[in-house]
């Protein structure tokens, strides 16, 4: 069968409140640490959702709104770059299961 | 709702539903608090719920035409793969077919949902039919103690008060690490992340195809190339018209081997043997979310304190020893023993946190803490790189050697072994690994 890319895997998630233009990110990311002394940048390649990513002069940029809430960047940044929470239920983005 | 709770439950996962049915059950008062949209829509799991627990929960379940589960598992199987190769140890049993089952496939946004719905018959059942609630849409941030006794919860400006509080937020346990009883950071080293996809078929050739009959199933482990190098393993279960197919990878090793866990998901999903099981399909979702290794190096060591008890995943309840994949029936045994231990301190009028110790004494006295206790060798045998990539490599290859019928003489089973092990590792490797093995199990 055909393989998906990550976008389309990603179009296949139902997010919240995704007709909002404004959202509340759940998730602040220092990309100055990303930026700075981060030996590694592990979250531009862990990420499930790939809301992480480096740009053409290798900096690191963060976006919330693809983000499925799994959890893995407050895990794997060891640098203290990543300040993780849910998604508020009315102003936030994140994720609703159809299967799960 | 000025009034006090006995108990709030936080998160209604399986650890929050069975700890509020067996509330309900036994006459308490209390509000089971979930942030999704509804129970469930914020869950993912491979996952088979194991054990008999939900019997007792729900009796006689499997009558129910439409229940929340999708098939009973009576075909296990468990696949060592090379990149061309795949060796299996398969068992298939009618012993399993009656119910009880000790063990069922599950769909969390279903599952979870179709129990909430029982919960909400059991509350109206009980003496509190209109005090007790399942409230989804509403995040907690915080838990209020007062005076070294948690009393309540805080969301945006409201508060709600209660005797007792039970974490079930899930692995993410950012409460449990506010109130103190888990690190603020925990480390990549234990912790894996999950990525799964559910693919649709026609159920008939979803059934040939897994030979099912009615509402049996079957579950799938792999060890090797489905991972790609990277330490865990990957699973396939088969849900009423559709399969769950994922991996669980360790983080610190991902995050060394520098991969991506939807890279990877592609390349396991390309072996040949699990391309023939796919073709056809349709992808209709793709989710991820951190599990916990069974590792109880990051377990939180003490699961309460005065007025508060952890339970589920939000207490790193998971363990792979090898023969399974288990975390849901130990978040509902959890949930259960935490409300039971709740309801004796309502009797008593005691929520001190001596009287909350009784709840992590009744689950070391479980099966839940007696197998994570027994089998931690286990769980580091699984996540030796010998067992990732040497072991399986080797039995694919005394596999591809034995099952080779040409027309020339045949070595003897135990000489093609002896290629296959010094080809792809020692004897010495083995003895190892043997002496690991012979101990974990």
């Amino acid at each position: 069968m055909k393989l998906l890319t990550l976008p389309e895997r990603l179009g296949l998630v139902s997010y919240r409140n995704q007709a909002k233009s404004e959202i509340k990110p759940h998730i602040k990311v220092e990309t100055d640490i990303c930026n700075s002394t981060c030996p590694h940048h592990c979250t531009t390649y862990v990420c499930p959702a790939n809301c992480y990513t480096k740009d053409e002069n290798g900096k690191v940029h963060f976006q919330v709104e693809d983000c499925i809430e799994c959890g893995t960047c407050m895990y794997a940044c060891d640098q203290g770059a990543v300040s993780w929470e849910f998604p508020d239920p009315e102003i936030g983005r994140g994720v609703t299961w159809n299967f799960g | 709702m000025d009034e006090k709770f006995d108990c709030i439950i936080v998160g209604a996962g399986v650890a929050g539903l069975a700890a509020a049915m067996t509330l309900a059950k036994n006459n308490m008062k209390f509000l089971l608090i979930e942030k999704g949209e509804f129970p469930g829509s914020k869950n993912v799991s491979g996952g088979v719920l194991w054990g008999s627990d939900l019997n007792k929960l729900v009796p006689n379940y499997w009558e129910e035409e439409d229940g929340g589960w999708d098939r009973f598992i009576n075909h296990r199987r468990l696949t060592f793969m090379d990149e061309q190769s795949s060796f299996s140890v398969d068992f298939k049993s009618s012993h399993f077919n009656e119910a009880p089952y000790t063990g069922v496939v599950v769909l969390r946004s279903k599952f979870d949902k179709w129990l909430a719905g029982k919960v909400e018959e059991a509350i109206a059942e009980s003496d509190f039919a209109m005090d007790s609630f399942v409230a989804p849409n509403i995040l907690v941030e915080e838990v209020l103690e007062e005076d070294g006794k948690v009393v309540g919860i805080r969301t945006g400006e409201d508060k709600f008060y209660a005797d007792s509080v039970i974490l079930a937020e899930g692995v993410n346990n950012l409460l449990t690490r506010q109130v103190g009883l888990q690190d603020k950071y925990v480390p990549a080293d234990h912790m894996l992340t999950g990525v799964k996809e559910i693919i649709r078929f026609d159920q008939d050739v979803l059934e040939n195809r897994f030979q099912l009959n009615g509402r049996s199933g079957m579950s799938n482990e792999f060890v090797g190339a489905a991972t790609n190098g990277v330490e865990g393993g990957g699973f396939l279960y088969t849900n009423k018209d559709t399969i769950s197919i994922g991996l669980v990878l360790g983080l610190k090793d991902l995050r060394e081997k520098e991969q991506t866990p939807y890279d990877i998901l592609n390349h396991f999903k390309k072996h040949p043997a699990v391309a023939d099981m796919i073709r056809g399909g349709e992808v209709v979702e793709y989710s991820a979310h951190v599990v916990s290794s069974g590792d109880k190096r990051v377990m939180p060591e003490k699961l309460y304190k005065a007025g508060l008890m952890v339970c589920g995943e939000a207490a790193n309840l998971l363990m792979n020893a090898g023969k399974a994949i288990q975390g849901m029936d130990y978040a509902m045994r959890s949930g259960i023993l935490a409300a039971e231990a709740i309801t004796k301190a309502k009797e008593k009028e005691d929520y001190s946190e001596a009287s909350m110790k009784a709840y992590q004494d009744a689950l070391e006295d479980s099966y839940v803490m007696k197998d994570i206790n027994n089998f931690q060798d286990a769980v580091h045998l699984l996540h030796d790189p010998f067992m990732v990539d040497k072991m399986p490599n080797l039995i694919c290859d005394f596999g591809r050697n034995f099952f080779s019928i040409k027309n020339e003489p045949t070595k003897k089973a135990r000489n093609m072994f002896s290629d296959s092990v010094k080809k792809h590792a020692s004897y010495w490797d083995l003895v190892k690994i043997g002496a690991k093995g012979a101990k974990a199990l």
